[in-house]
């Protein structure tokens, strides 16, 4: 029922608004002097050097690819936890054929991870 | 449900409108991406509102899988931007014209 | 009830701003943290709908994978926002009008079926909803009658994967 997420969207305002509040606070009270000095990026106390910007490796894309994969994964497995206990109930047929659906559901998506496992995509050098 | 189905359908054809929009307007081929992301949420949008107006659960099964699909498109829409971005330093979709030569 | 409608059109207000604000956002990261908020409100409007298992989706996969995915590939590629273009041609004005032409189409069919009641079997309490969108419903028909359709949808989730690498690990001359 939607009355039960009251409290959810209550705690969401909550945080919104003490972390808006917090940072309006800050630069509303906070002194502003900067100086050329203190405007530059702090690298412990080194001078700066290049762009704080650079590219990163695609060997990051590739693991969170794999990471979307396994989510999509686990959000299908979810509702099998949930009513695993009905599959239990409605007796052994039921209850082999839903473990035969998801270990096939299961084994074709590890069969992408081994692929990416062999062809390097997850060694960082 | 609490609030009528129609007003459900008439936010997800607004936000179908916008994604197309987008799609037809912009020229970073990653932004079109998230507007095609855009659409497939609206479109979501309107299969749980008719699902649950029903009574009939098919619509959010349907959902699961559009959001699978979406996952997959992201993930190789994502890849050919970087193969193209490899080529041609670019992401700008009008400066992407192999065909045209 | 008058807090799910208030929540309702509050929630509807975020999602077509911030789905304007992805348009007009200048940087692609702005877009992209717009369009997240834009997936947050969609799961709360989920939610209204008491389709509880879908809202929780919604926020794991696309706020929590999907646009993390396309953060990575913007810092990947270390984009600045695109130079406006020195002439507006007719491609934009072509896709404006044709977005309007769409958006005609689409209120002119939500507004001929306005308060249309559909054939549900029986009229549809909260109780029932609220039933229909738990995870329990969901898995007993998704293990049982669409088992052959999850197969398909791992089959097509591998092929992405192994799509990916292989686009993502090509080494250009």
């Amino acid at each position: 029922m939607f009355a039960d997420f009251i409290p959810l969207f209550v705690i969401i305002a909550i945080a919104l608004g003490l972390a808006l509040t917090l940072l309006a606070a800050a630069s509303w009270i906070g002194p502003k002097r900067p100086n050329k000095i203190k405007r530059t990026p702090y690298e412990s106390g080194m001078d700066p050097i290049g762009s704080a910007r650079e590219r990163y490796s695609v060997k990051f894309y590739l693991v969170a690819m794999i990471f979307i994969v396994f989510d999509v994964e686990v959000v299908f497995m979810y509702p099998w936890a949930v009513s695993f206990h009905d599959f239990i109930d409605a007796g052994l047929v039921a209850t082999v054929g839903v473990m035969t659906v998801v270990g096939l559901f299961v084994g074709i998506l590890t069969l992408g991870l081994v692929y990416d496992i062999k062809k390097g995509g997850l060694e960082f050098d | 449900m609490e609030v009528a189905l129609d007003w459900y359908l008439a936010l997800s054809a607004v936000m179908f409108t916008i994604g197309v929009f987008g799609v037809l307007l912009k020229r970073n081929a990653i932004v079109i991406l998230m507007c095609v992301e855009l659409m497939l949420n609206s479109a979501n949008v309107a299969l749980v509102g008719f699902s649950q107006s029903l009574a009939d659960p098919t619509g959010q099964i349907l959902v699961f899988f559009s959001i699978a699909v979406a996952a997959a498109e992201a993930a190789i829409g994502l890849a050919i931007v970087i193969a193209i971005f490899r080529k041609k330093r670019t992401v700008n979709i009008n400066d992407i014209h192999l065909f045209k030569h | 009830m008058a807090l799910a409608s208030v929540t309702f059109f509050a929630l509807a207000l975020i999602a077509i701003a911030s789905a304007v604000g992805v348009l007009i956002a200048r940087s692609p990261i702005y877009s992209a943290l717009s369009l997240v908020l834009n997936l947050l409100s969609v799961a709360g409007l989920y939610l209204t709908m008491n389709a509880s298992f879908i809202g929780v989706i919604q926020i794991l996969v696309y706020a929590g994978a999907i646009m993390v995915l396309v953060l990575f590939v913007i810092m990947l590629l270390n984009l600045d926002a695109l130079p406006s273009p020195r002439s507006i041609g007719w491609g934009p004005i072509l896709g404006f009008v044709l977005g309007i032409g769409l958006l005609a189409q689409l209120l002119y069919v939500m507004l001929t079926s306005f308060g249309i009641s559909l054939e549900a079997a029986e009229p549809v309490t909260t109780a029932m909803a609220v039933e229909n969108g738990s995870a329990n419903t969901l898995g007993q028909i998704l293990f049982t009658e669409y088992a052959l359709h999850l197969q398909v949808a791992a089959i097509l989730l591998l092929a992405a994967t192994v799509g990916a690498v292989m686009l993502a690990q090509r080494r250009f001359a």
